[in-house]
């Protein structure tokens, strides 16, 4: 086991006991934690609470509420006593339901890996949910997972399933840049590829500050206004203005008004890098990416950890995310596209969050791909795909120039910013572009928030060339690809290219064979 | 058209002209049928509905009684008679060299390559209308998030079968 499985241990967890000859229950916490997920659910439970309120009859919503408590209840324990698994030599099987039976088994041969994940009552309780990754497309919904078992069980099973699948020959469905890697690897050893300090967390923080934030706290101080013990609003400068008159500084403050919309601008701009910084702090906080034999293995997570591997074999592309601001610091993140998705929200697997193009380079190495050298030239879009942006800042002055006729003076502010959205339009239109290195092609885009792809050839499952009315007058054909997995950031398309290059560029990709 | 139609000499608007240049094959000409049937399940309620608007709501506030019946179903008319025939055309096809080329569309025209080896699985479909008409439609399932499926119309039923065969053929030897 590795430093990250070791830090994720963190209370003394007991080892489940079977109950049959081999068969073994989810762990006895897990009935903690269902009660601990009823609270949420009673919400549920509030319209029918409210009609037996406003019918008059108050007496019987404690009884209501007991025998829903105890329901819900008797369901999970229920649910508990009839979920049972068996690790088998070579398979796991699961047995659940309480009236409908449902009996799966899964090989271990099909397991890709296992995940662990364990919010923070899990983690006092010391048990972790259990995610099999079989690499099944589909819902995330129909995983098979264990939900909960002790933590130590957990990583026991983890172990059982690696060592079966390392004693195994390498699998013969490979869509992945195999071969010399994984010669080259150790195998068995778990190498540290990347990590997130504290300190290059608060960094990544600063650079991630979110105005989504304040917007949730405007919400709620306009809600509560009256609930809170304090009556100040940071962002109104008339509390200003009050705070300086109680400490009597009210003469200075009249003469210098402009103290007060510091005060409002600080506060704001601190909300906005706190907030940022707190949302990196929980979800990277103890941040490591791990090189196992098959897989790039990550932990993070401050209240909910979580163990995620992603099979090298299955990665289908790279993409590097920057910002305009982070991009002069050097800053940049890299995310995989594997064919499972990460968690129930994410598509791509983020494997370093923030980091130097020197840290990414080693990562992207490790499964077989580079960067394209700095000299590598690059072939540009058509700048027509600024067309979009010119439409739609057409339109947003054209709406402004009506709103102000009918005179509404809002109307100024889409006027007025029709300009920029054509500029940012423009200039992105220069950053668009492809250039292909081997087997490979990269494709870059955007200004403000530049990405680059790289897309392995044998990758692309089927290549669409677009021809609309626009783009045939000008010879120009956009290649769309259909990859395997989703990507959070879009499908995978250069836009805008001659016609002929893309029919070649398309005949390549899809001569490249399946990678053996 | 400029540089395109230097390019290639050809009417775009001409039958069979679009496939004929990129090298595809052309759907079946009755699929013109059905997708004007089609067209017409379409149109028909709608041109009814006009017609109903115009008798109860145009014809009381005292507007332009007539007008808007008779522009959807002139309007209906065209869209059947006219547009489905020239829309089969735009549907190309071009199965061989271990990989289906399926083309469709002209104002927004897209071209799709499937290598045989990316395939997951393949249907072969018939709705009423094509068994009317003798086609089928056929479709492969790639395992991209885009593109997952890619369907092309209009194919006599025993050809569809055919190149579901072929297609199934290249299947089971990539895995072989």
């Amino acid at each position: 086991m590795s430093d990250g499985s070791a830090a994720l241990s963190s209370d003394a967890a007991s080892v489940d006991v079977g109950t049959d000859a081999d068969w073994q229950r989810l762990h006895p916490a897990t009935l903690a934690l269902s009660i601990v997920r009823l609270g949420p659910r009673t919400v549920n439970f509030l319209p029918a609470l409210a009609a037996i309120g406003i019918a008059g009859k108050w007496i019987y919503v404690l009884p209501a509420l007991g025998v829903f408590l105890l329901l819900s209840l008797a369901a999970a324990w229920f649910g508990w006593l009839r979920f049972r698994f068996h690790v088998g030599a070579d398979q796991i099987a699961i047995e659940s339901g309480i009236f409908a039976r449902q009996h799966r088994t899964i090989p271990f041969d099909r397991i890709q890996d296992v995940s662990i994940e364990q919010g923070l009552i899990a983690r006092a309780l010391g048990i972790a949910k259990v995610g099999f990754e079989t690499g099944a497309g589909g819902d995330t919904k129909d995983e098979a997972r264990l939900d909960s078992i002790g933590l130590y069980a957990a990583q026991a099973l983890r172990q059982t399933i690696r060592a079966h699948r390392g004693g195994a020959a390498p699998a013969a469905i490979a869509p992945a840049e195999g071969g010399a890697t994984d010669a080259a690897e150790p195998v068995g050893e778990d190498r540290l590829l990347f990590a997130m300090t504290p300190q290059r967390l608060f960094v990544a923080g600063l650079f991630n500050f979110s105005l989504a934030a304040l917007a949730v706290v405007g919400a709620a101080m306009q809600l509560f206004d009256n609930l809170l013990p304090f009556d100040f609003n940071i962002f109104n400068p008339v509390d200003w203005f009050d705070l300086a008159e109680r400490y009597g500084l009210e003469q200075w403050v009249v003469a210098h008004r402009w103290v007060a919309g510091v005060g409002a601008l600080v506060s704001l701009l601190f909300i906005g890098f706190a907030s940022g910084v707190l949302m990196m702090m929980l979800a990277n906080w103890g941040f490591r990416l791990t090189r196992e034999p098959r897989a790039l293995r990550r932990t993070r997570g401050l209240t909910t950890r979580t163990d995620v591997a992603l099979p090298v074999r299955r990665v289908q592309a790279a993409i590097l995310v920057t910002g305009w601001l982070r991009q002069r610091f050097g800053w940049h993140e890299l995310r995989l596209q594997g064919l499972a998705s990460d968690g129930e929200k994410e598509k791509d697997h983020q494997v370093v969050p923030f980091g130097r193009l020197a840290e990414i380079d080693p990562v992207l190495a490790e499964i077989g791909m580079a960067r394209p050298p700095a000299e590598q030239p690059w072939q540009h879009s058509h700048r027509i795909v600024a067309l979009g942006g010119f439409v739609g800042a057409g339109i947003a002055a054209l709406g402004g120039a009506g709103t102000i006729a009918f005179g509404q003076p809002l109307g100024w502010i889409a006027l007025a910013a029709a300009l920029p959205i054509a500029a940012g339009a423009w200039i992105s239109a220069h950053f668009h572009g492809w250039t292909e290195i081997g087997e490979m092609v990269a494709i870059r885009s955007g200004w403000l928030k530049p990405k680059t792809t790289l897309l392995p050839f044998a990758s692309v499952q089927s290549a669409d060339l677009s021809i609309d009315f626009i783009l045939r007058r000008f010879g120009l054909a956009t290649l769309v690809f259909g990859v395997p997995g989703g990507s959070s950031l879009g499908s995978h398309e250069i836009p805008a290219i001659p016609r002929d290059v893309a029919e070649a560029l398309r005949t390549r990709i899809l001569a490249a064979r399946t990678r053996p | 058209m400029t540089e395109t139609a230097a390019a290639h000499p050809v009417d775009p608007f001409a039958a069979q002209a679009l496939n004929a240049v990129e090298g595809l094959d052309p759907v079946d000409p009755a699929y013109g049928h059905v997708l004007r049937i089609k067209t017409l399940f379409n149109a028909l309620p709608i041109a009814i509905a006009a017609t109903m608007l115009d008798l109860m709501v145009v014809r009381e506030i005292g507007g332009p009684y007539g007008l808007l019946t008779g522009l959807s179903w002139l309007l209906g008319a065209i869209a059947v008679v006219t547009f489905p025939a020239r829309r089969a055309q735009r549907w190309g096809f071009k199965i061989g060299e271990g990989q289906l080329r399926v083309a469709r569309g002209w104002l927004f025209r897209t071209d799709t390559i499937v290598p045989f080896v990316r395939v997951q699985h393949i249907d072969v479909g018939q709705g009423p209308v094509e068994r009317w008409f003798g086609l089928s439609h056929l479709i492969v399932h790639t395992s991209g998030t885009h593109n997952s499926t890619v369907m092309l119309p209009g194919l006599r039923s025993d050809l569809a079968a055919a190149m579901r065969e072929t297609i199934r053929r290249h299947i089971q030897t990539d895995f072989a």
